[in-house]
């Protein structure tokens, strides 16, 4: 079977989001199926992430934003804001998500700017 | 007025002097490099009495602003033969700057074999005999109790471990940080140098000192110091990320990104990520609690707090500063799973010395070439500890990367100009292969570690695995980090000060009003430049050229897992990145 015939989806989680996922019981991986292709803003929801601690997620080994469409089979991570070095560029978090004020700021801080 | 001290072993005279004009508006790495590209001669072997080794405060080290007690120290370097600044924390550049020393320098080479301590007080330098229980293989930690003892619990240590006694070339200098622990200026075997000229360890005592340093312009200086720190605590990174993670929290994002160089830079992910990530880190210290932190700062005044310390299972502390590449190079290259392993071996590397990349990186070398069987963290740290013996193997291990790999007849060794490649595989992550092949320091991931508000124009749309902006970014990289390494900062401010732009202004602002100068953005870039271009010419005239600015040739024949791609930047693009 090919990666394209399977229906079940790899998900992690890093950062803060890597203890959320624990205290859920999940495997790491969690593997979820999925029946038709979905946008990273409808896994988020679908496994009840807040939006605003994800700044971009990983697709099969590439960063991209929420938007991009997630396919059965896929590997997918989720990584809140708080990457450091210079891979954050170098890895194409900037390119993929110029959009995300989540990124840039943490949550609590927001209203102060 | 400043002063600029000069310790000749040769002759054991002490010069304290004006500080030259010429170096009168630098600091840090720019005060290093320029020192050495001026006085050293190119050629010189870095082991031989012409070398010469440079402490260096950086321009606000000394002051309130946050994050400023970074030390910059220069030499020839022992390990790779190009210039070389190594960057360290602990407490010896903020009470050097608070005594008003712009510079120590020491030179010359003893004739007789005797090792010794330099003490430098208010009331001046003496060379002292070093004490005999600190010489021929006494760990740094057990140094710095002696140390501490003959000449205080406050005084500053930088410290020649067993390596550089025995003048290995991955010999780093450590530094004693708050609470009696261990920093290093740790790349490229300046701790050899400093074992050639005999020097154990360099005391600063900083009793009668002044407690800041003089400010042109206070209240501008510190309305632009809190702006500063405002910045770096309300970023994600700087503000949060790093001090519950440490730089470890890259594990995960570097695997996941198939740029996580394993079992010997053959594939680019692992499968036991999660046994060794900044979250098991975290989570890890939380449990055991006892003496462990999860975050501390390796200088007073650092609010970002990347450190931490790690704890045994029954909570006693077992090192500091656990670094993401030291985990990667033990866990990912060299197959270590168990993240204890990993800190005891981290801490033997810090007790005996040593650049705990380069001998992270040889290790995983040695088990290409059968030394040591692959993952086995007791046996590589076995041969760690015979470093302060030191035994053959101790001392071929100790020797770093590229003497392993040649010793054990491999092609596979990730190197350039003899220094190991850390941590992200240039294959998969291109942007930082340019800065590994052209960096003036030998392969280094902190040459090009800083942003200006420029780079995100440019740098701000590269694909990891494409070429294009890759040349522009690379070479804005290194620029900005060479400026903000003459600063006394810590690198890890760059991404407040890229996304938030106050932060990078109030940096330009703070520099102004501790000199009452009126510099702008544009004048820190030009002293990045100014600074590389010294350090370029320095390592043409020993004897570099662009051929030596190359990765190793495998990278360009094996494609690595998962994205399978392979090194292809021509010659002609590489050495774009240095036409400025
Ligand atoms: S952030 Fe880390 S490296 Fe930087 S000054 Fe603080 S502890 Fe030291």
């Amino acid at each position: 079977m090919s990666v394209q015939d399977k229906k079940a989806i790899e998900v992690r989680g890093f950062l803060q989001l890597d203890q959320v996922f624990k205290k859920r019981n999940w495997p790491v991986p969690l593997l979820i199926d999925l029946e038709k292709p979905i946008t990273g803003i409808e896994l988020a929801e679908k496994l009840e992430i807040p939006i605003d601690e994800i700044e971009i997620i990983f697709v099969n080994g590439f960063a991209q934003s929420l938007h991009c469409i997630i396919q059965p089979g896929d590997r997918v991570a989720f990584v809140p804001p708080g990457c450091p070095g210079p891979y954050r560029m170098a890895l194409g978090f900037y390119s993929k998500n110029q959009e995300n004020k989540f990124s840039f700021t943490l949550k609590d801080k927001k209203e102060e700017q | 007025m400043d002063k600029f001290i000069r310790v000749d072993m040769t002759t054991k005279q002490i010069a304290t002097l004006d500080v030259p004009e010429k170096y009168a508006g630098l600091a840090g790495r720019a005060l290093t490099s320029n020192f050495v590209a001026d006085e050293v001669k190119p050629t010189c072997h870095p082991l031989g009495k012409n070398n010469k080794l440079i402490f260096a405060p950086g321009l606000l080290s000394g002051t309130t602003a946050a994050q400023s007690g970074r030390l910059s120290v220069g030499g020839k370097s022992p390990l790779t033969g190009t210039i070389k600044e190594s960057n360290t924390g602990g407490t010896f550049s903020q009470k050097m700057a608070k005594m008003g020393i712009k510079a120590l320098v020491i030179e010359g080479m003893p004739a007789e074999d005797k090792f010794y301590v330099i003490k430098i007080g208010m009331n001046g330098v003496v060379i002292d005999d070093a004490p005999a229980e600190i010489i021929g293989g006494c760990g740094n930690y057990k140094a710095i109790e002696v140390l501490n003892a003959k000449y205080g619990p406050k005084v500053g240590i930088a410290l020649a471990g067993p390596a550089g006694e025995y003048r290995l070339p991955t010999a780093n200098i450590s530094f004693k940080d708050p609470e009696d622990h261990l920093r290093s200026a740790g790349r490229g075997g300046l701790g050899a140098l400093m074992g050639s000229k005999k020097v154990k360890a360099v005391v600063i005592d900083d009793t009668g000192a002044p407690l800041s340093v003089p400010l042109a312009k206070p209240e501008e200086f510190k309305a632009a110091a809190k702006v500063f720190s405002q910045a770096l605590l309300k970023h994600p990174v700087t503000g949060q990320a790093l001090a519950a993670y440490g730089t470890d929290v890259l594990i995960n994002i570097v695997n996941e990104a198939g740029g996580l160089p394993a079992r010997n830079f053959t594939s680019g992910r692992i499968d036991f990520n999660d046994k060794i990530s900044g979250e098991t880190m975290n989570a890890t210290i939380t449990e055991r609690g006892g003496e462990g932190k999860v975050s501390h700062g390796c200088h007073a005044g650092c609010i970002m707090r990347c450190s931490q310390w790690y704890p045994d299972q029954d909570g006693k502390y077992i090192t500091s500063g656990f670094e993401y590449e030291t985990v990667w190079a033990l866990g990912a290259d060299a197959g270590i799973q168990d993240l204890d392993d990993i800190a005891y071996l981290d801490r033997a590397m810090d007790d005996v010395g040593v650049d705990s990349i380069d001998v992270s990186v040889a290790i995983a070398t040695a088990m290409e070439g059968g030394l040591i069987p692959w993952g086995d963290g007791k046996a590589a740290l076995d041969i760690v500890k015979q470093i302060a013996v030191p035994t053959p193997l101790g001392r071929i291990l100790g020797g770093g990367t590229a003497i392993v790999g040649k010793l054990c007849g491999l092609f596979r060794v990730p190197v350039v100009k003899d220094q190991a490649i850390p941590a992200y595989d240039p294959r998969s992550i291109k942007g930082i292969g340019l800065t590994y092949a052209t960096t003036t320091m030998g392969a280094d991931h902190t040459a090009g570690y800083a942003i200006a508000t420029n780079v995100l124009k440019i740098g701000g749309y590269v694909d990891p695995l494409k070429k294009e902006g890759q040349v522009e970014l690379s070479r804005n990289l290194q620029i900005a980090t060479a400026a903000v390494d003459s600063t006394g900062m810590c690198l890890f401010i760059a991404f407040a000060i890229l996304d938030i732009p106050e932060g990078f202004n109030a940096l330009v602002d703070m520099i102004n009003a501790r000199y009452g100068l009126s510099l702008t953005a544009d004048d820190v870039t030009a002293l990045g430049k100014s600074v590389l271009k010294v350090e370029r010419a320095f390592n043409a005239a020993a004897g570099f050229s662009n051929a030596h600015d190359r990765l190793p040739e495998f990278f360009e024949y094996e494609p690595c897992p998962p994205h399978n791609a392979v090194w292809d930047f021509t010659p002609e693009e590489i050495d774009e990145v240095y036409n400025f």
